[in-house]
């Protein structure tokens, strides 16, 4: 087979060259398992329209609104996992872990935070709509920290997975 | 130039991101790796076996309802000999390094003895 027939590099850079390419081919690994900038904007979405639907004080609209919206963000959320883990399922030694995990819930924490925060000030001011700017608010956190939080996963599996590499020469022992 | 823990099967272009494509992935589906490589089903297929035979890679074919799905992931002897290959890499690297640095302390500095 010619593929077998490859020489050896002749030299550093074709070796360096060589390493670049293991190197991108495991970033496009992490890369496809973090979720997209549009799930974001899709939540936002949801948490804008939960709070748009509490402003209202209809209970038609609040009744429709709240669980259609907590479904989106539900089934979104839900269907995003599998899918990623349907195709690939990055190695254990790369993955994020409690400081993902923790960056992750530090997100969700925050933005509540920011909605109860921001709703609870606007509406003791008697300011018009202050679920839907509150929830707003928290929106425009999520979006804006939502991707920031994924590139500093990416960037934690980056550099695990890196270290995986850099620790070949112990596992492959001297030459 | 003769490098210990370089493996020629892995050194292959094909086989290469293949197998680094693997080493980030716990497992991997068939169809994700013949799209991320952009190969064909039947060179996906060809290299894939030509791993396995070497005891590089596992293949897992299993149903999910009716749909048949294939999955590949890096066996131990093939992480293994992915690794070394990674450490042959950096040792031709790192010897290149200490070569050039050589060359250049045995190096006379011309513009200084020349004046």
């Amino acid at each position: 087979m010619s593929d077998t027939q490859q020489p050896q590099p002749t030299g550093a850079a074709d070796a360096a060259a060589e390493l670049a390419e293991i190197q991108r081919r495991q970033q496009q690994v992490i890369r496809s398992t973090l979720v997209p900038v549009w799930y974001w904007w899709v939540m936002a979405a949801a948490i804008v329209a939960i709070g748009a639907a509490r402003d209202s004080h209809v209970t038609v609209v609040l009744a429709i609104t709240i669980p259609l919206a907590v479904l989106v963000m539900v089934v979104l959320t839900g269907a995003m996992i599998p899918e990623v883990r349907r195709r690939v399922q990055v190695h254990s030694a790369t993955q994020p872990g409690a400081r993902g995990a923790a960056a992750i819930f530090g997100l969700i924490v925050l933005v509540n935070a920011v909605i109860i925060a921001t709703a609870a000030s606007l509406d003791a001011s008697h300011i018009p709509h202050p679920m839907t700017i509150g929830y707003a608010a928290g929106a425009a956190l999520l979006v804006t920290a939502g991707p920031l939080v994924m590139g500093y996963c990416r960037r934690l599996m980056f550099s695990r997975a890196q270290q995986q590499v850099n620790d070949a020469p112990e596992a492959g022992g001297a030459g | 130039m003769s490098t210990a823990g370089f493996d020629e099967l892995i050194h292959a272009p094909t086989r290469l991101e293949i197998v680094s494509l693997l080493a980030a992935a716990q497992w991997a589906d068939f169809k994700y790796i013949r799209d991320e490589l952009g190969l064909s089903d039947s060179a996906l297929s060809k290299q894939l076996s030509t791993l396995e035979s070497a005891g590089y890679v596992e293949i897992r074919r299993r149903f999910v309802g009716k749909r048949p799905r294939t999955s590949a992931s890096l066996s131990q002897a093939g992480r293994q000999a992915f690794e070394q290959h990674v450490a042959a890499l950096q040792r031709i690297i790192a010897r290149s390094q200490q070569d050039g640095d050589s060359r250049l302390a045995a190096e006379p500095d011309h513009r200084v003895h020349g004046r």
